[in-house]
């Protein structure tokens, strides 16, 4: 390890509830935010920003948000293209009809509504538990595609059933859509990278201080074992909603980014149950219950099979080889690799990660 | 009742039946449990102790009887509001969160007094911080009480059996009950346990002033350390009354010994 943590004391509880206890840690986390901020804004491709780094963060977002269901509070939900889908709506709709409405407000007013729609359909947790409530869940997500598919007033009447956003949508103060800056700023890979990041961190940073609040203590609580919870006085009812409150407004807020700074467009097709069973997949992959692990597992599911793609196009040249061919073998490998991590280690990424830094810490000298 | 006149009721009993689809687990069963005494619930397996317990923190709702805790009479209690009323409760096989720490285990005890909502906790401002410190604070003295200074940061899967009810104890003593309804706190232990165990149920009952209501069968330790028992078989009450006392009662001792009938 380049660093130790033993030995490091802290004096007081406050310095002890830090989100990261270690100096060194700190630091790392000031550098990796610098470096996203400069160094990544200044010299990453376009290619990097728009088919890399947006999604991951997005999607990454979108499986923090699940995580927070599924992974602290124990309850299964494959709703997420579907409050992801409400919450591209809400922001569309918005911004649309509302003058003064601003891409800031509109990514907090749409996680609200997504929220909003995730108590609704958080209601059969109440009395449901596990399997059962997945069902239940699919519901929101088949409710999605059918009310914005039958109601086109959401889609402002579009025929095509796909919208591109125009650009006096994008504004971060009111009556500022038509300077130059805007424009330049909405049309370049790095602007719609930077104001992902900025909302990802501020909603990691929200999460984290979540996770070791009380609210974050009654999730797990929850999780963990619902009587006990009961009889220490834990509101088990309000807990559950507030958790899926809470998980939809991150999907919701990942689904208007998704639209605004990913893809550009508003199409509900795209939010379909495929992209609900991918961010499970993140969440399982990357670790239940972790942070990190939300975003290690949509690193994973998601660039791999880039990775692997570019990879053997690089290997065995460009169009040497059916690109089909490569395409369904990466699936073929980024399935295995998932199986197998899966077996060895089955609380995913997050769990890898917290068992090597534990050898690192006792390397060289025990095993 | 046969109790001394100038002690105060905090718990009182009356013809609390409870059946599960008609299999009865208690039958009208009614005592007290005085102020600050130490009350032990014993009986042979299955004689419906655990049940009891279940009755009067609302986990289970009885087909008869009423429950007046602290002057309030209930014909249905609910967990929250026995919680919230001061009944804290340990159960016989661990209820702890295993995916917790030691920490946070303890501290989710203090939830009902924790005011802070869920936006001042996402954005750590307000009541939020300085609540949780408070807390910590307060967490730490129990932390200290029971010896688990070493393992405060250990996820609670992890730990030894003895541990593991050591914490549940402290996750209970967290709300500041006033009755603690211990259901086995020392089954399956060590000697040792047993009398670390004893020793922090008695200091518990000394220093806070805490009542105490376990159902235990190391008779040892109940007659050592109860200040009253409560004897059940096949879901009735067969004694009540002083360690000694019913340690002469004849269907306790027939109850316990077995009887050709």
């Amino acid at each position: 390890m380049f660093y130790r943590e033993a030995g490091k004391l802290v004096g007081s509880f406050g310095k002890d509830r830090r989100m990261l206890p270690l100096l060194e840690d700190r630091w790392l986390a000031v550098l990796f935010v610098a470096f996203m901020y400069f160094v990544v804004t200044a010299l990453a491709s376009d290619y990097m920003f728009t088919a890399i780094l947006i999604p991951i963060m997005v999607l990454g977002v979108a499986t923090l948000g699940l995580n927070i269901a599924v992974g602290y509070t124990g309850q299964l939900s494959l709703g997420t293209a579907g409050f992801m889908c409400f919450g591209a709506f809400s922001a569309f709709n918005l911004i649309l009809r509302i003058d003064w409405m601003t891409i800031p407000l509109a990514f907090f007013l749409s996680g609200m509504i997504a929220g909003g729609v995730g108590i609704i359909f958080g209601l059969p947790s109440l009395r449901i538990k596990g399997f059962y409530l997945i069902v239940s869940t699919l519901a929101a997500q088949f409710f999605a595609e059918w009310v914005f598919n039958a109601y086109p007033w959401f889609l402002n009447y579009t025929s095509s059933g796909v919208v591109s956003l125009p650009m006096h949508h994008y504004r971060v103060f009111p009556g500022q859509e038509n300077t130059p800056f805007n424009a330049a700023f909405w049309h370049s890979s790095q602007g719609r990278y930077l104001v992902t990041l900025t909302v990802t961190i501020l909603l990691v940073l929200a999460c984290k201080n979540l996770v070791r609040s009380n609210t974050g203590r009654n999730w797990m609580a929850v999780r963990d074992m619902d009587i006990a919870a009961k009889v220490i006085g834990i509101p088990v009812a309000k807990t559950k909603l507030m958790a899926f409150f809470i998980s939809t407004f991150y999907c919701g807020v990942a689904g208007a980014m998704y639209c605004y700074c990913y893809i550009g467009n508003l199409d509900f097709m795209i939010f379909n149950l495929r992209r609900s069973f991918l961010v499970m997949f993140m969440v399982i992959v990357g670790g239940l219950g972790s942070i990190l692990g939300s975003f290690l597992g949509a690193i994973f599911v998601y660039a791999w099979p880039i990775v692997i793609t570019r990879g053997s196009d690089f290997i065995f040249g460009g169009g040497a080889i059916d690109t089909a061919f490569i395409e369904n073998n990466s699936k073929i490998v980024v399935g295995t690799i998932i199986i197998v991590l899966l077996i060895r280690e089955p609380g995913g990424f997050a769990a890898l990660w917290a068992s090597s830094k534990q050898k690192l810490r006792v390397w060289p000298f025990a095993q | 009742m046969n109790s001394p006149d100038n002690k105060k009721s905090i718990l009182v009993l009356k013809d609390i039946s409870l059946s599960f689809k008609g299999v009865k687990a208690i039958t009208d069963i009614s005592f007290n449990v005085y102020e600050g005494e130490i009350c032990s619930v014993i009986g042979p397996n299955g004689a419906g102790k655990s049940s009891m317990l279940n009755v009067i923190n609302g986990v289970y709702i009885p087909q008869e009887g009423t429950i007046t805790f602290d002057g309030k009479e209930f014909t249905k209690m609910k967990p929250h509001s026995a919680a919230v009323m001061g009944i804290g409760r340990t159960f016989q096989n661990i209820a702890l969160f295993s995916g917790m720490s030691v920490l946070d285990n303890i501290m989710s005890g203090r939830n009902l007094m924790m005011k802070a909502n869920f936006w001042e906790h996402a954005l750590n401002i307000g009541r939020a911080e300085k609540e949780e410190l408070e807390h910590r604070q307060a967490v730490e003295e129990i932390i200290e009480f029971l010896g688990l200074q070493s393992i405060r940061k250990t996820p609670v899967a992890s730990l030894a059996y003895g541990l593991q009810k050591r914490v549940e104890l402290g996750r209970a003593l967290a709300a500041k009950p006033k009755m603690l309804l211990l259901d086995e706190p020392m089954a399956g232990m060590t000697m040792e346990e047993k009398l670390d165990m004893s020793c922090f149920i008695q200091e518990i009952n000394r220093n806070y002033g805490t009542t105490i209501v376990l159902i235990e069968h190391d008779m040892g330790v109940v007659m050592d350390i109860s200040d009253h028992v409560v004897v059940l078989d096949y879901g009735k009450k067969i004694g009540d009354g002083a360690p000694d006392e019913v340690m002469n009662n004849q269907d306790v001792i027939d109850a316990y010994l077995g009887v050709s009938h």
